[in-house]
């Protein structure tokens, strides 16, 4: 077992849920509730990751934020931040890719909200916020919970864009599923074995998690009148 | 100042509205239309829940302005005080009973520092639900659920301890509250209805599209057609005297005709009805000459047997069955009426049309007294 790259994957795992987690909520809500013209773009934009091979995503980010660009040399000299072959250059792409894991949850468990019962809020004499806290949230609890379970198995098992995007730098960036591929190449299997199972259960645990929260969310009565 | 609330609304889109009403202290008014009327839309926009650029008017409740296009107040939905039951009473899923009306009596600034749980629970106590305050929506019958949202709208207005002028204390907007239950338990519910009503005193406005139901319960009906009000006031004189041949349409009169009106001068008139010719009165309303449209009072028709003399204000009328349905004490009847090209549909007393051996087919003869006919403008 490879404990430095388990950590590093943890890390990154745990900080990309945090981070996306106000995100997609108010994405997500947004995207429920918006009569905007731009939402089909915008849901177009945020599914487009979950389409394109990573290698796609993993080659325009280096072309963005690479060393030798203009971009990423400003970063570098005048912000001091590099965003290839680093850690916090792994998460900004991690963030990006999981957008969709966390955001689509979410908008799906707000748009079963029924119009009704946010106006019945605001004629009750609930504030936005008031409704948001003590109705939406509540009922919107499960795809919440969703998201932030498939966000966690994604980063974890994400291969492509983490390998394009931070290499291999042990303790920085490789993470589980890097260290299993170093692993097979090295023709070690029983490593290889050791943490490739583990992925596979914390991946099924998460979506057991979904699952169980779809219940949670359909037995909690959301019943459309 | 007005007491009471006040409604004078237009728009153009996305909605087209021109309605205007008024509904008094512990008066109900009930906004009878057919779906897709609108009657929906005005109860939302007086709540604040309807809202667009385009909306102009105005919303008052007593003194306090809710809503003023030319003033540039549109309050939004939390500051003003109405109560609504919504059609399927759209009850907070994951809150139990007592929380459902607490959370909205907590959110109610006139109610202080009361305990909200402990308003809740008066009302449930009042409404008869005490024992079930702790049952989540879904595990309460559509009755008790209605009774719940009730319970939540009227937290919004109560206000026991009188300091506030009873005019301003909010309103009670029901939107079809009875259509999803079944006929006994609205049978129940009409009747709370009316006892509650004795002990609010606030304005009242109930939406319905059953006209049997708003004349059950309404001092004054509001007949909505295409966002317009047609026509407002106590039921029985809508129905008696419908304003046009949209309204007479709209509260379900079937016998109404169209005719021209011509004044003799002596406060009565011809109306010419096909080849026909009838007596009516002049009441100096519709100028002499016009096309107008005009409906039949049933209830005052009488079957004349042969030879039998009628009175010389009434005009005869002679028809062929074309249709008899018995009903048990009265019959169902269409008639043709000869030379004019309609039918109408009377409600006959069965034993009156055996004893005179009428039966499909067969010609009958009647009565219309000068008063049956109540005439009216095409359009207005």
């Amino acid at each position: 077992m490879d404990w430095q790259a388990a950590r590093v994957s943890l890390i990154l795992a745990v900080l990309t849920a945090a981070l996306l987690l106000p995100l997609g909520l108010w994405l997500g809500r947004w995207l429920a509730f918006t009569s905007s013209r731009a939402k089909p773009w915008v849901e177009a934009l945020l599914l487009l990751p979950l389409l394109l091979p990573p290698t796609v995503i993993g080659f325009y980010w280096l072309m963005a934020f690479g060393q030798g660009t203009a971009l990423g040399a400003w970063l570098r000299d005048v912000l001091g931040l590099r965003l290839v072959f680093s850690l916090p250059g792994l998460l900004l792409a991690s963030l990006l890719i999981n957008l969709p894991f966390m955001v689509q949850p979410i908008q799906r468990a707000f748009s079963a909200i029924s119009p009704s019962v946010r106006e019945a809020a605001w004629v009750g004499g609930l504030s936005m916020w008031q409704t948001f806290r003590k109705i939406e949230l509540p009922l919107a609890a499960p795809g919440v919970l969703a998201g932030i379970a498939l966000t966690l198995a994604h980063t974890l098992g994400e291969f492509g864009v983490v390998l394009m995007v931070g290499g291999s730098i042990e303790g920085e960036t490789r993470t589980l599923s890097i260290s299993i591929y170093d692993r097979v190449q090295a023709f070690d299997e029983a490593s290889a074995h050791l943490m490739a199972a583990t992925l596979v259960l914390c991946s099924l645990a998460a979506l057991v998690a979904v699952f169980m929260s779809e219940r949670l969310r359909q037995r909690g009565g959301l019943s459309k009148p | 100042m007005k007491r009471g609330l006040q409604v004078q609304l237009r728009s153009n889109s996305p909605v087209h509205l021109n309605a205007e009403f008024e509904c008094a202290p512990g008066e109900l008014v009930a906004l009878v239309g057919a779906s897709g009327s609108g009657k929906t839309t005005l109860l939302r926009s007086i709540a604040g829940l309807h809202r667009s650029a385009d909306l102009a008017g105005a919303v008052r409740l007593g003194s306090s302005v809710w809503m003023d296009s030319t003033q540039r107040i549109d309050l939004p939905a939390q500051q003003r005080r109405a109560g609504l039951v919504f059609q399927h009473y759209a009850l907070f899923p994951h809150l139990d009973a007592i929380n459902n009306i607490a959370l909205c009596a907590y959110s109610t600034p006139a109610n202080g520092s009361k305990d909200s749980k402990k308003i809740a629970k008066d009302w449930l106590d009042r409404l008869g639900l005490a024992e079930l305050g702790e049952r989540l929506p879904h595990q309460l019958s559509g009755g008790q659920q209605q009774r719940v949202a009730l319970a939540r709208a009227l937290v919004r207005i109560q206000d026991d301890d009188g300091r506030q002028d009873a005019s301003a204390r909010g309103v009670l907007l029901l939107d079809e509250p009875f259509s999803a239950v079944d006929a006994p338990m609205r049978q129940v519910l009409y009747r709370e209805l009316a006892q509650l009503r004795q002990s609010l005193n606030v304005p009242i406005v109930l939406v319905t599209h059953d006209l049997h139901e708003a004349r059950r319960l309404a001092d004054r009906i509001v007949i909505i057609d295409a966002g317009h009000t047609l026509q407002s006031g106590p039921p029985a004189q809508v129905m008696r005297s419908p304003r046009n041949a949209r309204v007479a349409q709209l509260v379900g009169i079937h016998n109404h005709f169209h005719g021209q009106f011509n004044s003799t001068g002596d406060g009565c008139a011809v109306l010419h009805w096909g080849d026909l010719r009838l007596k009516v009165r002049d009441k100096g309303k519709i100028d002499s000459g016009k096309k107008v449209t005009w409906v039949l009072a049933g209830e005052a028709v009488q079957i004349i047997a042969i030879g039998q003399a009628i009175s010389p204000q009434d005009n005869l009328l002679a028809c062929t069955i074309t249709e008899m349905l018995p009903l048990g004490e009265i019959s169902l009847c269409r008639l043709a009426v000869k030379s004019t090209p309609d039918t109408m549909q009377l409600n006959l007393p069965t034993a009156q049309l055996s004893a005179l051996s009428l039966i499909i087919g067969g010609s009958i003869s009647l009565s219309i007294p000068i008063d049956a006919a109540h005439i009216m403008p095409l359009r207005s």
